[in-house]
């Protein structure tokens, strides 16, 4: 399932739990490790365009490659050492890359074959983590929690095709309980089709016999769910709470949730900035 | 290392057929910068106001717009406002560019390239090694000794160039003891210490900042012209000095408890940091020579007339030609012209404000509003300063404001020009709070240790003390000792 991974550290943070969890992982899935630390080009930008008219670009430019020196001196000391310590039998290979996180990430799956991208996550840094809306394979966010538990999230703002299967494979692989819970968000009162697409605004009663009807497919599969109404974020904060959840699987949400019109993005994000436990994103 | 997100981004500019110059945010704010202007120029002028201070109002809300967002370089934006003033008729062409050939803009040249000569051959590095040295028995004294060593640093040569020299120091060090990024105390104090050390120090003389010789040009060139030596900037700004820098770091070791007890691996690292600098060769010494020469003249020879402090700057510089230490292609290396033009166009926005009355208007405005309470105004000043600094360029916003104090205090009894200079200079090179408010600050973080929450947590706590540690020596020991 899960044989390539790929675990990128930024500069801007360091959480030395991924290891843990990748070298977890790589343990149940005989998987390969690469492991990139990426000197993010947008702390390197904010530094030169705060030093202008202070220093020269002669300085800026000692100041610069001097940064630089560091981070790959930390990467190697620090981050790289500890990395050995984890992935002990476990083969990986290591980068040093300078660049925007999301476009390095994205320039690796172009050259390399990924399934997963085993990432840290922190709200106050440089990063827009754009990758979480452009990549398409699996995401797993860190927390660094210890509970043993997935709970799949569907909804019908979400095709719920590849997050029921997954989540069942990796209950059975990792030895974790598995909770299943479908959301009926009525702020976004669509429903998404097999291929992403959003319908016109459906009834709170047609969302809910839609709801019944996957809740019946997952019983003949032997998974019990948890039928619940209401906004997808909450709800999935809420039951993740319920269940001691160390481990939430969400898939091709597509909420549009609009403020005087206007759509606002980023929902897997503020996801991953309020919630206290790892995420699964199934792109 | 590689990049790869190259093909990426040229596959864009290709598909594109052009590179953007100037991006949008960019344009906007040139765009509202000038609007700004416009709006002045169809605006009826206020009574008590003539038509060419309204303008020069103008200009100054056009150079806070250009300075906050800096669409545009900071140099350009002085460039800009020196040359829109005999565009808009408000001053002659040659009253401009007369002001830009204050003495101060040489002596800015001069304190440049000493500083210059130090960094070419390693000086600063050494002193910094020395300091470091004395320290490094417990962790919080070598936090200590960190923002000690800034701060003395930052008295000989601009902070910016001491913070991007302790960067790579204090960072080596934190590794060889392997503090993980972030996750340390002790790694987030050091990097702040740098930061928080540089910026303070800056105010103990003129060399610090480019805003303390902008100060004392400013006060020259008023009508009444007051003329600050060398040691006098010292004597009114070190007690702020030697207070704040305990308090700060006081501030850092409760915000941010050190974890660590044992620092032997520190004292390895600068022992070998030490040894590879090596024995002090001849052209350090002679750096070495030169530089105490100049600072001697500057505290115990200089004179407003003949020997001024422009003099010996110049006089240090030359010096430093004549004994080889320096060529003019290290001069072009390492002197940041940009900010000769930034400081010209600084002065030219001041003495505008002056000459056309647009100061003294809006401190009689502020005077009906807040009264004529000098400790209120004192306050207002300092606060209103240090708000600015922490997200602009605190050139620009010493720029800004210190026209308005010194009109300020032309209103206000118990408030000098002089007093309110000092104010304004000082507490503009407090920015503590955001990571773009200073060179120092951003230098800092870009090393991970510490986030822009700690930076912000920090800076608010230390900012608010730093306020009262001003307003305490303004108000007992400049106004109640030294009668400014």
């Amino acid at each position: 399932m899960f044989k390539n991974i790929l675990i990128p550290i930024s500069s801007e943070f360091y959480q030395k739990e991924i290891f843990q969890t990748g070298a977890f992982l790589a343990e149940k899935f005989d998987s390969t490790i690469k492991l990139i630390y990426i000197i993010e080009e947008k702390t390197l930008d904010q530094t030169e365009k705060r030093l202008d008219s202070y220093r020269t670009d002669f300085d800026k430019a000692e100041t610069k490659k001097e940064i630089i020196r560091k981070h790959i001196h930390a990467a190697d000391t620090i981050v790289f050492d500890d990395a050995k310590l984890f992935f002990k039998n476990i083969p990986f290979n290591e980068e040093v890359i300078e660049g925007a996180f999301s476009t390095v990430i994205k320039g690796q799956l172009n050259k390399y074959k990924y399934d997963l991208i085993l990432m840290g996550f922190e709200k106050e840094c440089l990063l827009h983590y754009r990758l979480f809306e452009e990549v398409d394979i699996p995401i797993w966010v860190e927390s660094g929690t210890d509970e043993k538990s997935i709970l799949a999230v569907c909804s019908n703002l979400a095709p719920n095709q590849k997050v029921p299967e997954m989540s069942l494979r990796l209950s059975k692989t990792l030895g974790w309980d598995l909770h299943m819970v479908y959301v009926v968000d009525i702020q976004d009162a669509v429903e998404v089709d097999s291929n992403g697409k959003r319908s016109e605004k459906k009834s709170e009663n047609a969302l809910l016999e839609r709801g019944q009807q996957f809740i019946s497919e997952m019983e003949k599969k032997g998974i019990d769910v948890t039928l619940v109404k209401g906004s997808l974020e909450k709800e999935t904060a809420k039951a993740a709470e319920d269940i001691g959840a160390g481990l939430v699987i969400l898939g091709r949400e597509q909420k549009k949730k609009s403020i005087l019109g206007i759509p606002v993005k980023g929902m897997k994000r503020k996801m991953a900035e309020t919630c206290k436990y790892s995420i699964l994103f199934v792109n | 290392m590689d990049k790869t997100n190259e093909g990426v981004e040229e596959e864009y500019k290709i598909i594109k057929g052009k590179n953007p110059v100037l991006s949008r945010r960019n344009i906007f704010f040139i765009i509202v910068s000038f609007m700004v202007i416009v709006l002045f120029y169809f605006l009826p002028t206020p009574d008590g106001l003539r038509p060419d201070g309204k303008m020069m109002i103008g200009i100054l809300l056009m150079g806070g717009v250009l300075w906050i967002a800096e669409p545009i370089p900071l140099a350009v934006t002085g460039l800009l406002i020196m040359i829109i003033q005999p565009i808009l008729g408000i001053m002659p062409a040659g009253d401009v560019f007369s002001s830009f050939g204050n003495q101060a803009v040489f002596f800015l040249i001069g304190a440049f390239i000493l500083a210059g000569a130090l960094e070419k051959h390693g000086l600063h590095k050494r002193i910094a090694l020395k300091f470091l040295g004395y320290f490094e028995k417990k962790p919080k004294m070598f936090t200590f000794g960190i923002m000690i060593s800034c701060a003395f640093l930052s008295f000989i040569m601009p902070e910016h160039g001491v913070a991007a020299m302790f960067l790579p120091i204090v960072v080596s060090i934190l590794i060889a003891m392997r503090i993980t990024p972030r996750k340390s105390n002790f790694g987030k104090i050091s990097m702040l210490s740098i930061a928080y050390g540089c910026s303070i120090g800056s105010l103990g003389t003129l060399i610090g900042g480019a805003r303390n010789p902008l100060t004392i040009g400013m006060l020259a060139d008023l009508e009444q012209p007051i003329i600050v030596s060398f040691f006098d900037w010292m004597t009114y700004s070190m007690p702020v000095v030697f207070i704040s820098l305990p308090l700060v770091w006081l501030i850092l070791q409760i915000s941010f408890p050190i974890e660590i007890k044992n620092i032997a691996s520190a004292k390895t690292e600068i022992n070998r940091q030490v040894s590879r600098s090596g024995k002090m060769g001849k052209h350090e010494l002679t750096v070495l020579c030169i530089m105490i020469f100049t600072v001697i003249l500057w505290i115990f020879v200089s004179s407003p007339t003949y020997f001024s402090l422009a003099v010996i700057a110049i006089l240090g510089s030359i010096l430093l030609f004549f004994t080889g230490c320096i060529t003019w292609k290290d001069v072009e290396q390492r002197v940041p012209w940009g900010i000769i033009l930034l400081y010209g166009g600084a002065i030219t926005l001041g003495i505008g404000m002056q000459k056309t009355g647009a100061g003294a208007w809006i401190a009689h405005l502020l005077f009906n509003v807040a009264g004529n309470n000098p400790y209120l105004v004192i306050f207002g000043l300092i606060i209103l300063t240090i708000l600015l600094t922490n997200i602009m360029s605190n050139v620009g916003a010493v720029a800004i404001l210190l026209p308005i104090g010194v009109a300020i205090a032309t209103e206000i009894p118990g408030v000098s020009p002089l007093l309110a200079s000092m104010l304004i200079a000082l507490s503009g090179g407090l920015a503590f709070m955001f990571v773009i408010a200073t060179p120092g600050n951003a230098i800092t973080y870009s090393a991970g240790y510490f986030s822009s929450r700690d930076l912000l947590r920090a800076g608010v706590v230390a900012n608010i003390a730093c306020i009262g540690v001003i307003f305490l020596v303004a108000i007992i020991y400049w106004k109640g000792v030294l009668g400014l």
